[in-house]
């Protein structure tokens, strides 16, 4: 929503704006009270999904919260809470642009250059999983873009 | 008068540790009234067009003839080997540890972290041949050749100058870089071989005999020139 205004006020200088570059402001409003919703719950339910998701790795490839003898259990809370308040921010504002721009760009490089594609790509891909039980299907649907994203950006050649 | 270049936006002042600083925001700090653009390592930048570019390259041609690439060389040597030690205050104040410290790919991509922001492009290090004592870099989008277009020779100077003197003075040893594949010559991103400079002359023999970037792998990883 932000990256769309911002390019529509770009974009309109010195003209008026036509019915389809305004379009997405009405989408937008539509779907307003909906984000809201999943919004808050999104909050709500930060910590239980860490811990959960916590515990499905653990259960699953506990490889993923370890660098040879290192416990990286910490480190691992610390970055996925990251990405998950920006998710959650995105899912309010419908930008995913930003999200993109002002941190994944950056952490796909990061986690490229530790080599951890492969615990991102099972952190994101059971995110979706846990995230899901505690959501309605249209909350779902707000927010499953962005954690896909997130899982193609930093899960990108961890299958 | 000495302009006092101090990143103030507010990202830096509510987090001055935040390391993903890299959008257009929160990286640079338009300062109108002082005409400067502050980017949050203190340093001043300058926008140029691409007619400066073009400008720069083909009036140095035209002033220097075919030794304009060696003077875009050495510009880029002089620019890595001061941006080194920038980099290592930088680094340091940010992660409070010292660059010898971390882990090298994580101090790369921070390194270059600031250039992509400012449009130099997008990289990717391949350092799988690092213990034959080479590596390569690939760079997509580099300002220069978008910028020439495809004119049929390589145009990346400035970058080969600028890895070769960054990376000498990381690894305190004299390193060279050839650009051995260039989105000027019609390819899709530009491709650098890093390393001594034996294996800098002998690829770029090999570039004038007309081998592609792949023959010189090829050549490398097969032990010429060991």
């Amino acid at each position: 929503m932000l990256s769309q205004m911002q390019r529509l006020s770009f974009n309109v200088e010195g003209r008026y704006a036509t019915d389809e570059e305004l379009r997405f402001i009405p989408e937008y409003l539509k779907t307003y009270e909906l984000r809201l919703q999943t919004y808050q719950k999104l909050q709500e339910i930060e910590q239980l999904v860490i811990k959960q998701l916590l515990e499905k790795i653990q259960a699953q490839d506990p490889s993923v919260l370890r660098s040879d003898t290192t416990d990286l259990t910490s480190k691992w809370k610390r970055d996925t809470l990251l990405v998950w308040r920006y998710s959650v921010a995105a899912v309010l504002m419908d930008d995913a642009d930003t999200l993109r721009d002002r941190l994944l760009l950056w952490f796909e490089t990061i986690v490229r250059a530790f080599n951890i594609q492969k615990a991102c790509y099972t952190t994101y891909t059971g995110m979706q999983d846990v995230v899901k039980q505690h959501l309605t299907p249209q909350q779902y649907s707000l927010f499953f873009p962005i954690l896909d994203l997130n899982r193609r950006s930093l899960g990108n050649g961890g299958q | 008068m000495k302009l006092i270049l101090d990143h103030q936006t507010p990202a830096k002042i509510r987090n001055p540790k935040k390391h993903h600083h890299y959008s257009f925001k929160d990286f640079f700090q338009f300062e109108a009234d002082k005409g400067t653009i502050v980017d949050w390592n203190d340093a001043q930048n300058i926008l140029a067009t691409e007619d400066f570019i073009i400008g720069l390259v083909e009036g140095l041609e035209e002033e220097v003839g075919e030794a304009s690439a060696a003077i875009m060389y050495t510009i880029g040597c002089e620019w890595g080997q001061k941006d080194a030690f920038f980099f290592e205050k930088w680094f340091e104040k940010e992660f409070d540890r010292p660059v010898r410290q971390a882990g090298l790919m994580f101090l790369l991509e921070t390194w270059w972290w600031p250039f992509t922001a400012q449009g130099w492009g997008r990289w990717e290090v391949d350092m799988s041949d690092r213990r034959q004592g080479f590596m390569f870099i690939n760079l997509f989008d580099s300002a220069l050749a978008r910028t020439l277009g495809d004119v049929g020779k390589p145009v990346c100077h400035l970058y080969a100058g600028l890895f070769s003197g960054f990376f000498t003075e990381m690894v305190k040893k004299q390193l060279g870089c050839i650009e051995i594949q260039c989105y000027s010559m019609g390819e899709t991103y530009c491709k650098f071989l890093l390393g001594g400079q034996e294996r800098i002359d002998a690829a770029s023999f090999w570039l004038n005999e007309g081998a592609t970037a792949k023959d010189i792998e090829k050549r490398l990883r097969s032990g010429e020139l060991k």
